[in-house]
């Protein structure tokens, strides 16, 4: 028992490692919802912050991701807050596939009313390297498991993707990641939100 | 079956056996008639002598006791008054050996004498090979003895049991004995192939008082050498980058970015979407080109001069092996086996 702890002591590739990534977007949303207003479709835009850990150990990794922004319409006349923050468990079954699941929660919030968007993803990440090492692809697909709203319609099917490129300078101890996201939640009655975010992220540790 | 094996072992046990026998027979005719000979019972050493002569060819004496038996009868005969007796004799005698001497301490000179005599009378020309001869064409040669009991003006010529002629291997005159060679090679110059032959010594001028040809027959099989396998082709390592990865490049790039353009579609169909995901896409893609270009198949000048330097080390072994094996089929074995010296037919080659 002690040779075992102590030879994985003694490994580095044993210990856990820490990666983070801070983002910088632009989000569009476009709310059809009956609640968003009869008049049609709300679209709101705005730029958007935020970041994640994870702590990786043997090809495991838990992660806590938060961002928020400010989006408005183009009139300036309707504008919310949008703060999301999710907690994921992600495992990779091969080196170019990370499956990952965990809690997701959207809010989008007004001075008088907060609209939450509760759901449980189940995400799937393919990675492919353009130049090894160095230049890496990736598609990422996810849908909710269960989903949740405090609108009185109810939420229906929510998912979304992803697709991207990674780029790791030679010799830098950081990552730069360009992303496109989009992730649709539907309402039970009819309708639904669309949110489309472009970011740039820098990535430091991990591997 | 069992009992025709059986059968057919008796059968070859009591063939042996008579042979065996009758040509003890004639060697102990033989003994008896030379010890008569000794006892001066001529008469009856001449009856011995002739029965050991005229045995039949599986009971017959060798040809070192035939010449023996031969000249104890011609002695015998001249003892007896026979001397045209003696004569026919030693005319066989020399027929059968033209360089067989009588023993001047066994037989007085009026014996050995007439052999002379008889010998420089009766012409005749013999072949002498060795029963069995192994020889590597063009290196070795198969000796062939031409005896001659006075001198002779001959023709030693090898041709093929059918008599197409191969070669001929002399022309000339032999005083005593010659001692002619062939070398396992046709008159084109390859080795002999499989198959028999026939040596034969002929007189150039044939006369009716002439010496008479004499051949024999030699049965030649050619063994094929072993030769060298070729050297195994070295393991080269590769002069050019794969194009696999190139593409595999282009290939995630070019996906990844469709995907960005295709996102909408497939997670929110018939949804209006922002352009932003043309620019994503658009530079995945030509991250995709750019992954294309920087591993596009490229010439490994290392792999390049270490596979020039061992596929010239290869060639030269190739040459070595391809020379050895030159080499060793040129100087095919020829396995050459002599039949007994016949006289030869009348216009046979």
């Amino acid at each position: 028992m002690l040779t075992l702890v102590a030879t994985a002591a003694a490994h580095p590739q044993g210990r856990p490692t820490l990666a983070f990534r801070g983002d910088a977007g632009f989000v569009w949303v476009r709310n059809d919802t009956t609640a968003a207003g009869a008049a049609g479709p709300v679209r709101l835009r705005g730029p958007m912050f935020g970041g994640e850990g994870r702590v990786v150990f043997n090809g495991f990794s838990l992660g806590l991701g938060l961002a928020s922004g400010t989006l408005q319409t183009a009139d300036q006349a309707v504008k919310r807050d949008l703060i999301e923050g999710r907690l994921v468990v992600a495992a990779r079954p091969a080196p170019w596939l990370e499956m990952s699941v965990g809690p997701f929660v959207r809010a989008y919030v007004t001075d008088s009313v907060t609209e939450r968007w509760v759901f449980w993803q189940a995400r799937a990440r393919v990675e492919a390297p353009i130049v090894t090492a160095s230049l890496t692809s990736y598609v990422e697909l996810w849908r909710a498991l269960s989903s949740d709203v405090n609108l009185v319609t109810g939420a229906g099917r929510v998912q979304g993707g992803e697709a991207g490129v990674v780029y790791r300078p030679p010799q830098r101890p950081f990552w730069l990641r360009l992303s496109y996201r989009l992730d649709d939640a539907a309402v039970r009655a009819r309708g639904s939100e669309t949110l489309e975010a472009i970011s740039l992220a820098i990535m430091v540790g991990g591997t | 079956m069992a009992r025709t094996s059986l059968l057919l072992a008796l059968s070859l046990l009591v063939c042996g056996a008579r042979v065996s026998r009758a040509q003890s027979s004639a060697s102990d005719l033989l003994g008896q008639g030379v010890r008569r000979y000794q006892a001066l019972e001529y008469d009856a050493a001449a009856a011995l002598l002739e029965r050991s002569l005229t045995r039949d060819s599986a009971g017959a004496l060798p040809d070192s006791l035939r010449a023996r038996a031969l000249t104890y009868l011609a002695a015998t005969e001249l003892f007896r008054s026979q001397r045209d007796s003696a004569i026919a004799a030693f005319r066989q005698l020399v027929l059968l050996n033209p360089r067989y001497r009588p023993d001047e301490l066994i037989f007085p000179p009026q014996v050995t004498n007439l052999f002379q005599e008889v010998r420089r009378a009766t012409r005749a020309i013999a072949l002498a090979v060795p029963p069995v001869a192994e020889l590597r064409s063009r290196s070795d040669s198969l000796p062939a003895r031409v005896l001659a009991s006075s001198l002779a003006d001959v023709v030693v010529t090898l041709a093929r049991e059918d008599g197409t002629p191969i070669r001929e291997l002399y022309r000339g005159p032999v005083a005593d004995s010659l001692l002619v060679k062939w070398d396992g090679l046709t008159a084109g110059g390859t080795p002999a192939d499989d198959g028999r032959y026939i040596l034969q010594v002929t007189p150039r001028i044939p006369t009716a008082d002439g010496p008479r040809a004499r051949q024999v027959v030699l049965d030649v099989k050619k063994v094929m050498p072993d030769t060298l396998a070729w050297p195994p082709e070295p393991s080269f390592l590769p002069e050019r980058t794969s194009s696999g990865p190139a593409f595999r490049s282009l290939a995630a790039g070019l996906v990844a970015g469709a995907a960005a353009v295709a996102l909408p579609s497939i997670v929110a169909p018939g949804k209006d979407a922002s352009g932003a995901r043309f620019a994503v896409g658009a530079t995945v893609g030509v991250a995709g080109f750019v992954g294309f270009f920087a591993r596009k198949p490229r010439v490994l000048e290392a792999n390049a001069r270490a596979n020039a330097s061992q596929r010239e080390g290869w060639k030269k072994r190739l040459d070595a092996v391809r020379a050895e094996n030159a080499a060793r089929l040129r100087t095919i074995r020829l396995v050459v086996r002599a039949g007994p010296q016949t006289i030869a037919d009348r216009g046979s080659p």
